[in-house]
């Protein structure tokens, strides 16, 4: 599953990236922070095997999806609010606990509990080529994968909807 | 039985009667009421409440001269001429003689097929060897967790066919008499309706096989005597006083206490028995009398004799109510407010002899006592019995000698003769009772019958004066002209020729005197009293007293009524009643003759020794002896009783003989022959010495005066002391307002107040509204509106979830 | 040499979801809350991919379920973005303390 040599400087790229996203103060430098961190986890998929995936990963979320929040910032002028982090000390401290709490949990959990049994000398190499992912779509998952084509659909009009709501008032 | 299916048909006739006249009866007497029926009926009632209202103005308005000829329009103008007068002056309503015929034949008729039904029965008997039978007609009711069971049946036997015979007999003859009495009454019908309904109630009392049955009979003829006492109940008197109307409430009032005794005595016998039928119960008595049972009353043991003479006084009690004994004649005199057949048929003939029927009907428990108290082990009830009759016959007679008003000497004679009855009953001889109970019948019913002739005869006079006089001529007193008084009388055996003669035949009849059915009865009774073997001696004293009496004021009165000169100007102008009246007094008289028959005695030296059980050939005897079980019983004896029949004595029946012919001629030419008693003036046999003075102090000290002197007014004081004191001021103002009204009030504040608005509506209703206010206060401080917070709450739910998976199920 | 395991996958994972759920919770910026959400769903997805590599799973079930997540994630952020728009034009302001309408 990868080099050592790879995973810790990829980790600590995306570890970065995760926490620029979340303390900058300007809207702008999270969205490109979290292209940073998109891009590092598609480097990721790559070395898990998984390159559908990670063009994917590339195409959809760091292309897509970031150049919409990217729009909509700049549409709305609002890079930027005043304070960081919302008001309320309980709220704060209550948050950072509870995220302790859950890395805790996991890394006791890691050391603790049985992880499921690897089986990697049974397949050093998967086949995820773009071609086998098709098929697997086409042939055992066709049906979430229509059922996606309808949420995609419902989407598409609950935006359309929620404009002409917005125009009529 | 299905021989004597037809028995119920003797109650259905009279029934039928009741509702034609009373559906009927008045459409067909005043058509007039009815013509614009359909239009206006309304206007019908109020003229039937005009003429009632109308008549307290007829004195008044008869002053005016209103020329109307009687005898063209053929009015028979008497008790109800008032009536008919106004009804011919206002053209309004009066009576069609053609729907009168109809209303009172057809009740006449229904009464005669009554009277056919009893002969019928009469002759069914004779069929069956004189063995009676129950005709059921259905079950009335039933109890069957207190093993009570009441069937409507009828008691088929010699002794209540004879009472039919005489009653629907005796009845049919003054139905047929009221047609012409009551002709031109405006209540034509009505009367009709309640002498059907009082033959029905009768008969319902005569053929009962229950105590309880014979009791809603009795009851009913209660009823209808009240019905027919007040019969004018809208006349008043002089004061305003509605006295008949008040009558009739006293005599109904007065048997309410014979009533009360009645019942307790029935639920003594149901307690006893367990049952009100008449066999049953006389059967048990005498198998638990001759077992020597005890009865279990009340958690204590009592003999049967201990219970029977309680229930036996209680009989006498009931009794006295009914057949006017003393204490409780009171009512009787009282009762001849009624019209005259009424007079007759209820309160001489047969309603008043029930009382006599009850004791007969239960001679079974009278004798059971009779032995048991011989013994000394219980109360004499049948001694009281014999003494009260006794007893009452010669005082009643006592106070007739006084009155002036010929219904009231006959009311106080049948008070008297009522007391032979029941003195005959108490001794224990129950069939001379009954004979003496059928011969009164016939000649009381007869003088009362004659003596409506004679008021009848004497009104109309009154009223023929009326016409041919002017009214200034009348003297004063006219206006309180009474035409049963018998000093207005006198003579009439010549305007009166065929109601004299049948009079006549009355009064010795009931004075006793030979051949007369009277004297039979009478002496059988006597006879029975003097023989010392019963021990009743001090009976025959007084009874022949009686006796005495009774022939002293019957003389007196046919020769104030009959002979002499008339003493009113309306004697003269008395006529003969119509044929309508008198054919029913020539039957009743040949009866009064000839029913001395139907029980002539034995007499030694006439006739050979009867081959008889009983040693007896008398006629009513042997018929009676087949439902009077005492007889047989005494027969086998089983009572210790021999029964012995009563036998003729002649020293009792010549004694007897003399006395009454001495006593009819001492009052009538003696006492009353020389001098006639004029109006308002006293009765000369005040003034005989000695024996004056106790007639009069019987005349005014009757048990009437003590009622109404100490008893009316203590009950009255009891009554306003329980009406103001118990009742309003501690009942009502105490009880109520105090205790229960306060308390009521209190626990309603309480409620109010303390439960309803604290409790519940402050507890429970509000107080969950500000549990669940102060709950929500607290809980809206979560709901802070920023989304943060709820992602928060949503992010704690992960972590804590995703740790246990991870280290707890994990 | 040193083969990385699954469980470094894992806690990689874990700490960047963890970042992502304390930028949810900690941010007043709407759309940086957004992104935060972005950040969860892809740490989610690592270990998806890390999972299907460990499985070496024939179907490619974790990959498949990566691909839906991105499906689902492009859904989201086109109707949110929208409601962002929205809230923007009625309140001139993604500054979600002051959104509060919903206060109890």
């Amino acid at each position: 599953m990868g080099n050592i040599f790879v995973f810790i400087p990829l980790a600590l790229i995306a570890l970065t990236a995760a926490v620029g996203t979340v303390t900058s103060r300007n809207a702008i430098h999270s969205a490109l922070f979290l292209i940073l961190n998109m891009a590092t986890l598609a480097a990721f998929y790559v070395v898990l095997q998984a390159p559908f995936i990670a063009m994917a990963q590339v195409a959809v979320y760091a292309g897509a999806i970031m150049v919409l929040f990217l729009f909509v910032i700049m549409l709305l002028g609002a890079e930027q609010l005043e304070g960081v982090v919302a008001r309320g000390r309980a709220q704060v401290w209550l948050a950072l606990l509870l995220g302790i709490g859950l890395i805790v949990s996991f890394g006791a959990a890691l050391f603790v509990a049985d992880t499921p049994s690897a089986n990697e000398g049974l397949l050093d190499v998967i086949d995820a080529s773009p071609v086998a992912v098709g098929l697997r779509l086409f042939e055992n998952y066709v049906f979430p994968f229509e059922v996606t084509s309808l949420l995609l659909l419902v989407a598409m009009i609950g935006v359309v909807v929620l404009r002409t709501y917005e125009q009529r008032k | 039985m299905t021989e004597y299916a037809f028995a119920p048909l003797l109650l259905l006739f009279p029934l039928i009667g009741v509702l034609f006249n009373a559906l009927f009866g008045r459409r067909f007497v005043q058509p007039a009421l009815y013509e614009g029926e359909d239009q206006e009926e309304p206007v019908a009632h109020d003229h039937a409440t005009e003429v009632h209202v109308d008549v307290y103005e007829v004195k008044t308005e008869a002053g005016e001269g209103v020329d109307v000829d009687h005898e063209e329009v053929d009015v028979h103008v008497h008790d109800a001429d008032a009536h008919g007068a106004l009804d011919q002056q206002h053209g309004e309503i009066h009576n069609d003689p053609t729907g009168e015929r109809w209303s009172g034949w057809f009740a006449s008729l229904m009464s005669l097929s009554a009277f056919g039904v009893a002969v019928a029965l009469f002759f069914s008997l004779m069929g069956h060897d004189f063995h009676g039978a129950v005709v059921p007609l259905f079950d009335w009711f039933r109890i069957p967790a207190a093993d009570f069971h009441v069937p409507w049946a009828m008691q088929i036997d010699t002794l209540s066919v004879t009472m039919m015979l005489v009653v629907t007999g005796v009845g049919s003859l003054i139905h047929i008499y009221s047609i012409g009495y009551m002709h031109g009454d405006p209540n034509f019908s009505r009367f009709f309706t309640y002498l059907n309904l009082f033959l029905f109630f009768m008969l319902i009392l005569i053929s009962a096989n229950n105590y309880l049955m014979l009791f809603v009979g009795w009851e009913g003829v209660g009823l209808c005597s009240f019905l027919l006492i007040g019969f004018w109940f809208d006349r008043v008197d002089d004061d305003g006083v509605p006295m008949n109307a008040n009558a009739a409430r006293k005599a109904f009032v007065a048997n309410r206490v014979g009533d009360f005794a009645m019942i307790l005595a029935m639920i003594l016998l149901f307690w006893t028995f367990h049952t009100l039928n008449f066999n049953p119960i006389f059967d048990e008595a005498i198998h638990l009398f001759e077992e020597g049972q005890a009865v279990s009353l009340f958690g204590m043991q009592f003999s049967i004799a201990t219970v029977l003479a309680a229930v036996t006084t209680l009989f006498l009690i009931g009794a006295a109510g009914k057949s006017a004994q003393i204490p409780l004649y009171v009512w009787l005199p009282d009762a001849m407010a009624g019209p005259t057949p009424v007079s007759a048929l209820i309160h001489a003939a047969t309603m008043v002899t029930s009382g006599i029927y009850l004791i007969v009907r239960s001679n079974v428990l009278f004798e059971i006592v009779r032995v048991a108290a011989e013994a000394g082990d219980v109360f004499p009830a049948p001694t009281l019995v014999a003494y009260t009759g006794a007893i009452t016959a010669l005082f009643a007679g006592l106070i007739a000698f006084t009155r002036f008003d010929i219904k009231k000497v006959l009311a106080y004679s049948t008070v008297s003769q009522l007391g032979f009855m029941v003195a005959a009953a108490g001794m224990g001889i129950y069939v001379a009772a009954m004979f003496h109970l059928i011969t009164h019948a016939f000649f009381k019913a007869l003088l009362f019958l004659g003596a409506g002739s004679v008021i009848h005869g004497v009104e109309h006079g009154h009223h023929s004066l009326h016409d041919h006089l002017q009214h200034d001529d009348l003297e004063p007193e006219e206006h309180g002209f009474d035409p049963q008084d018998m000093r207005v009388m006198g003579g009439l055996r010549h305007q009166m020729p065929v109601t004299f003669w049948v009079y006549l035949i009355g009064a010795l009849a009931l004075s006793g005197i030979f051949p007369l059915a009277g004297f039979w009865s009478k002496d059988e009774i006597l006879a029975h009293a003097y023989n010392p073997d019963y021990g009743f001696f001090p009976v025959y004293i007084i009874l022949t007293l009686a006796a005495i009496g009774t022939a002293f004021y019957m003389g007196r009165q046919v020769k104030m009524v009959f002979f002499g000169e008339p003493r009113h100007p309306a004697a003269e102008e008395a006529h003969e009643s119509p044929s309508i009246m008198t054919i029913p007094l020539i039957i009743l008289a040949v009866l009064a003759v000839v029913a001395g028959a139907i029980n002539i005695p034995y007499i030694p030296f006439l006739q050979e020794v009867p081959d008889h059980p009983h040693g007896f050939n008398l006629l009513l005897e042997q018929w009676l002896e087949h439902s009077i079980p005492s007889f047989h019983l005494s027969a086998e004896g089983l009572l210790n009783m021999p029964y012995k029949p009563p036998v003729f004595s002649i020293f009792v029946g010549a004694l007897s003989l003399l006395l009454a012919l001495g006593a009819f001629f001492l009052a009538y030419s003696v006492i009353y022959g020389k001098r006639p008693t004029e109006q308002h003036e006293e009765d000369p046999i005040r003034e005989v010495p000695v024996f004056g003075p106790i007639i009069s102090a019987f005349g005014v000290l009757p048990l009437d005066t003590l009622y109404m002197r100490y008893l009316i007014p203590g009950f009255n004081r009891f009554a306003d002391w329980a009406a103001y004191r118990l009742d309003w001021a501690f009942w009502h103002d105490f009880v109520h307002d105090n205790l229960i009204r306060d308390f009521f009030v209190g626990f309603s504040r309480f409620a109010s107040d303390v439960l309803d608005d604290r409790g519940v509506d402050g507890a429970l209703v509000e107080g969950s509204a500000r549990f669940t206010r102060a709950v929500a206060g607290v809980l809206r401080l979560t709901q802070t509106g920023y989304v943060r917070n709820y992602a928060l709450g949503l992010f704690l739910g992960v972590v804590v979830l995703l740790a246990y998976f991870l280290l707890v199920a994990g | 040499m040193a083969e990385v395991t699954i469980e470094w996958y894992i806690a990689l994972s874990t700490v960047l979801f963890t970042i992502g759920a304390l930028g949810v919770l900690m941010r007043r910026n709407a759309i940086i809350i957004f992104m935060s959400i972005e950040l969860m769903l892809n740490a989610a997805n690592l270990a998806f991919v890390a999972f299907a590599r460990h499985l070496g799973d024939e179907l490619l079930g974790g990959q498949i379920f990566v691909f839906f997540v991105m499906t689902v994630a492009a859904a989201e952020v086109a109707v949110g973005l929208a409601l962002i728009v929205a809230i923007f034009r009625s309140k001139q302001s993604i500054n979600i303390d002051e959104v509060n309408v919903l206060k109890g």
